[in-house]
């Protein structure tokens, strides 16, 4: 009975997913060399021959990475403040992160489209980058602070005690210890802003598109879906890997302090 | 208790500062747009309240705002008990449960557009794996309406329900298993040990996955766009398609004046939330 519920919770999510592995390895639009529904690695062959593919691949990656760069090391200093202390407007804080995390980008898209062309942000990593840390700072907040929490107060102490200043304290004692929440914190930020759309769509105009617009933008009057497919299988892998890097720590999960 | 030192501002005025220049100044900027009429962006009239009125008078408004909350209404009630289920049904098997963590992460590394498109193509009638067998049975997700809405809770659900599994899961994990042997001992039925035990004590982590969630479903845009663009006859014309619409219609003004109205919308909904969550902690 229980492993007739897991099962049909595998089939549930693996379904799609199989479709479009399946989809990926076919070709889908004929040519004079391949018959349609040939099984084959075609598919994948295109899109690595495709450069503007392969640039929206690295685009992506570097915003991403930026992204998750930005969030961990301006958030850690806000999430120890938020675990440690008290001080005035700590609530109002956690609120104001709360409402930015849930605000719908749709909502903010125009005017951050204005403000960040005056600043030529737009068609640019950088600016992609800085706007996702609106619904991602917040989340890596919240797994960072319950991570801090978890440790006593008198591991920071002890290290003060023997001397160490609060930069090599940060460095050398808090972050290797709270690292499995580091790399929490840099999977939920990683998978919020790999699969992102509204922002990355208003932001890159005419350079610099993320993969999910380059998939986008793969979709025409005669599509080659195995192709898209073959594009979309692609860009799951670096999620899938960030999966499997903190599979062991994923059930920590986070919190919300409110 | 965490002492009190204002000198902490200083570790959170990063953050602080670059949520305030992509946060509050759009922010502002959209409230202020809401009470002009924007041609260009040198074309600029003051109109004061008359989008506001003008929205909060129309009737498509209100049905919109009842589907919305319709549509959020299902999807919490169906991701959530069924999310909570998993991560009980997950906890059975110890160590082993961390390949169905992996396993419902899978659908939240998709990228949102992709979603959709995953889908439509699995119930494609000639060429999907389930489309022959659902256009036997007579299913029409383009001009049926009800058909459409299970397929967009469908859809929401494989998305979504891996960040139910995984924040229920890690709530019910870090429960001491000594307490659920002592019920057992006590001879607490199945179901009490969840409602008495597990349940409140996960409570906390099903209070940021009843918010999101429902913020987010609240304000579905890409999977319904992409599935049937609201229609078929608007039954699935949820909030944030018709300010799709406004924008891609240039209409910037009013789409300002109904995007400054889904944040209060947004606003009211959380601050409920934290009062609630705040009230139950003390």
């Amino acid at each position: 009975m229980r492993h007739l519920g897991i099962l049909a919770l595998a089939v549930f999510i693996l379904l799609p997913l199989v479709q479009a592995i399946l989809l990926s390895f076919t070709a889908t639009l004929p040519t004079d060399t391949v018959a349609e529904g040939a099984i084959g690695l075609i598919n994948y062959r295109n899109v690595l021959a495709a450069p503007e593919l392969r640039a929206a691949m690295v685009n992506s990656l570097i915003y991403v990475v930026l992204n998750v760069a930005l969030c961990i090391t301006i958030g850690l200093p806000a999430a120890y403040a938020l675990a440690r202390y008290r001080f005035t407007g700590d609530r109002h804080f956690l609120l104001m992160i709360l409402v930015f995390r849930v605000t719908p980008p749709v909502v903010l898209s125009l005017p951050i489209f204005i403000l960040f062309s005056h600043f030529a942000l737009v068609n640019s990593p950088v600016g992609i980058a800085l706007v996702h840390c609106l619904f991602n700072m917040p989340v890596a907040i919240w797994v960072l602070e319950s991570f801090i929490r978890a440790v006593p107060r008198e591991f920071d102490e002890t290290a003060y005690l023997d001397g160490h200043s609060r930069a090599s304290f940060f460095f050398r004692h808090l972050i290797p210890q709270i690292a499995p929440g580091i790399g929490v914190a840099a999977f939920f930020c990683f998978i919020f802003s790999w699969v992102e759309v509204v922002f990355a769509r208003i932001l890159t105009v005419t350079g610099g598109k993320p993969i999910t617009m380059a998939i986008q933008a793969m979709f025409s009057f005669q599509t080659d879906i195995g192709m898209v497919m073959a594009m979309t299988c692609l860009s799951l892998v670096p999620g899938v890997a960030m999966i499997w890097f903190v599979r062991n720590h994923l059930a920590r999960g986070f919190t919300l302090r409110a | 208790m965490r002492p009190h030192d204002n000198r902490a501002w200083f570790l959170v005025l990063p953050a602080l500062t670059l949520l305030a220049l992509v946060g509050a100044l759009p922010l502002l900027a959209v409230i202020n747009y809401g009470f002009h009429d924007i041609f260009t962006l040198s074309d600029v009239y003051w109109v004061g309240p008359q989008w506001f009125a003008d929205i909060l008078q129309s009737d498509r408004f209100l049905a919109s705002l009842g589907r919305s909350l319709l549509f959020s209404t299902l999807a919490l009630g169906i991701q959530v008990p069924l999310g909570i289920g998993v991560a009980l049904l997950l906890l059975s098997y110890g160590k082993r449960a961390v390949w169905g963590l992996m396993l419902v992460a899978l659908p939240l590394v998709v990228p949102w557009n992709m979603i959709p498109m995953f889908w439509l193509g699995l119930i494609e009638p000639r060429t999907g794996l389930l489309g022959p067998g659902l256009a036997a049975i007579g299913f029409d997700w383009k001009f049926t309406g009800w058909h459409t809405w299970a397929l967009i809770l469908v859809v929401d659900t494989w998305h979504w329900l891996g960040l139910v599994v995984v924040l229920a899961y890690a709530g019910l994990s870090a429960i001491p298993p000594a307490y659920t042997q002592a019920a057992a001992i006590d001879g607490a039925s199945r179901w009490a040990v969840f409602r008495f035990l597990q349940l409140p004590k996960i409570a906390g982590a099903l209070a940021i996955v009843l918010l999101l969630r429902f913020i987010d479903s609240f304000m579905i845009y890409t999977e319904a766009f992409a599935i049937n663009a609201g229609g078929p006859d608007d039954a699935t014309r949820f909030l944030t398609l018709e300010l799709g619409e406004e924008i891609k219609g240039f209409s910037y003004g009013q789409a300002a004046a109904r995007a400054t109205l889904y944040f209060l919308i947004v606003l009211a909904v959380v601050w409920a939330f934290v009062a609630a969550t705040r009230e139950r902690e003390a």
